[in-house]
């Protein structure tokens, strides 16, 4: 791995993800399900139930529905406006769907708090083809916002985790760098950085090599299959089939907001939906939840 | 760091790269808390003035001429436990203030005979000292059966307590429409900042940051500006006043709990304008 001779003051040996259930902690909590005491089927981490989205006049979505579970892989592919990017900004309740029910972790759908929302993305990593850095930080303080939103604000909790997730993508060495002075391809990696520093259970990415040139590419999707192969549910938006191709997992393609092909993992999904908490049981949860887990942890329980 | 030296950087850092932003806001802030603070020196020093003449207001209570002594000492002890040190002035110390001030020995010559009574000059106490009370006490010692006249200028007494009240008044009114007007500035001030790092408040709401995160490095930076405008601004008030006593008439400067009271208001002000900002863009700005 990426923990070398110049390690900063974080653990040298990298965690292992895992996915099996039972191993999955919250910096030693029982898992939020657990605390919330409702039955739950299985470990998916998003399920989309029916689920459509109207812009205007135009279907962004059309009844679309899938499930991901725990420490799955899941790209989705399809043209331009075929209605990827409207499912992660669903996904990340930037948007609500305009009918069927979309439920991520214990985030069951229907309209969230702004403090809710605020905890459901902290349980995300999310990576966009564009990066989008705070321009006038360093690559540190870029991943380290990322920390400090999810509660943790002394130097002794934010730099280890920091430290370490930089060496994980291998930009260690550009830490103090701003992002204008960073190629496309590390900025991906900063950006990748941030999204892993507070070992969230999935991973979202929106075109993460978009921007890209082929090494630079090469490197990202390498990178995220190892984030993947260490435990975390990684899902993936892409237009290209190359992308589709290097990551292993399901593929399902995407086309004018329906679903066209591939396994959309409904046809093994019990009927039981209901059985998940209500969002305000979820906030509860989540609180806990939502806190980081320190460098030598493994990733957050999305049950 | 802790949280709340991460929040200050973010301010500090907010006001580096938004400096012309900042400035236009201080500048405009630095100007209304001047005017503000302009009408608080008036007002101060109205006062001041208004408290002196005040402390001059005396009830003068003429005695018949038939009153025996026993009987003017028993009202002078009477007057001072009812409303305050009582002087006496008998008819020969009249006539000799009266001629002080008419000075003119042939006009005293033509006077005659001393007309003038003895009196009782009673220094009314301070809660005694605005019109109703006056007129109040007059009434009664007026009652008393040695006293032939009460005087304490009624009319005069009123104006001067008008004059207190418009004073107070219109420093009030010019307090709340600069502290409007501070809120209004600071309110926009803010949400152009917020809109001006629109993408960074994106990226912050994308990774889960809450509102506070968002909105309180606004809010310090919102305070250190009104900080900063309301020491200006006492800078600025201080010149005048030193100005004003230097060339025109004797004025005195805030004292240093108006001032901090002063700096402290702005602050607050600050505080509210940036709250109600930040609740209102936060929702427009966020994803």
């Amino acid at each position: 791995m990426f923990a070398g001779a110049n390690a900063p003051p974080a653990p040298t040996e990298p965690p292992r993800r895992s996915a099996n259930a039972a191993a999955v902690r919250v910096q030693g909590r029982r898992p939020a399900i657990e605390r919330v005491g409702k039955p739950c089927y299985g470990a998916a981490v998003i399920t989309f139930d029916q689920v459509s989205r109207r812009f205007g006049e135009r279907l962004a979505l059309d009844g679309v529905s899938w499930r991901m579970d725990e420490g799955e892989c899941v790209v989705f592919q399809g043209h331009s406006g075929a209605g990827k990017t409207t499912l992660l900004r669903l996904i990340t309740h930037e948007v609500q769907p305009t009918s069927g029910r979309v439920v991520v972790g214990t985030f069951r759908g229907g309209r969230l708090s702004r403090r809710q929302r605020a905890l459901l993305r902290r349980t995300l990593g999310i990576i966009y083809e564009d990066f989008r850095l705070l321009h006038d930080r360093t690559v540190f303080e870029n991943v380290a916002v990322a920390v400090r939103i999810a509660g943790h604000s002394r130097d002794d909790e934010v730099i280890p985790r920091v430290m370490y997730a930089l060496e994980e993508v291998g930009l260690h060495q550009k830490q103090a760098s701003f992002p204008h002075e960073l190629s496309f391809g590390e900025k991906q990696r900063a950006a990748i950085a941030r999204a892993i520093v507070n070992r969230p259970a999935v991973i979202l990415a929106d075109e993460p090599t978009g921007a890209l040139e082929k090494r630079s590419a090469d490197d990202v999707l390498a990178l995220l299959r190892r984030i993947h192969d260490e435990g975390a549910a990684l899902l993936v938006v892409t237009t290209r089939q190359s992308v589709a191709e290097a990551l292993p997992g399901r593929l399902i393609e995407l086309a004018d907001g329906r679903v066209v092909s591939g396994d959309t993992g409904m046809a093994a999904a019990p009927e039981a939906t209901d059985a998940m908490p209500d969002a305000a049981d979820a906030a509860d949860s989540m609180a806990d939840a939502a806190e980081p887990a320190p460098p030598d942890a493994p990733p957050m329980e999305m049950p | 760091m802790s949280m709340h030296a991460f929040y200050l950087r973010e301010a500090l850092r907010s006001l580096r790269h938004h400096g012309g932003l900042a400035t236009t806001a201080i500048l405009a802030l630095t100007a209304a808390l001047t005017l503000a603070g302009m009408f608080l020196l008036l007002a101060h020093n109205a006062e001041m003035a208004l408290q002196f003449i005040g402390d001059r207001r005396v009830m003068v209570v003429y005695l018949k001429d038939e009153v025996s002594d026993a009987q003017r000492d028993a009202l002078n002890q009477r007057l001072g436990s009812l409303f305050g040190a009582v002087t006496y002035v008998s008819k020969d110390d009249a006539w000799k203030e009266f001629a002080q001030q008419v000075g003119d020995p042939q006009l005293l010559e033509a006077v005659g005979q001393n007309p003038l009574p003895a009196s009782l000059r009673v220094r009314l106490r301070p809660e005694l000292l605005n019109a109703p009370a006056m007129a109040e006490a007059a009434r009664q010692v007026q009652a008393f059966p040695e006293v032939e006249d009460v005087r304490y200028g009624a009319e005069w007494v009123s104006r001067l307590d008008a004059l207190n009240a418009a004073v107070r008044s219109g420093a009030i009114a010019v307090g709340l429409a600069v502290a409007i007007g501070i809120v209004f500035v600071l309110y926009n001030t803010i949400r152009l900042t917020v809109l001006a790092r629109r993408p960074q408040v994106e990226i912050m709401s994308r990774l889960g940051a809450t509102d506070g995160f968002v909105a309180r490095p606004f809010v310090l930076e919102a305070m250190f500006e009104a900080v900063i405008s309301a020491v200006l601004a006492l800078a600025v008030l201080y010149g005048i006043e030193r100005a004003i006593a230097f060339n025109i008439v004797g004025v005195v400067f805030l004292p240093w709990s108006w001032a901090a009271a002063f700096v402290g208001v702005a602050v607050a002000l600050a505080w509210l304008a940036a709250s109600l900002a930040l609740s209102r863009v936060l929702r427009s700005v966020g994803p």
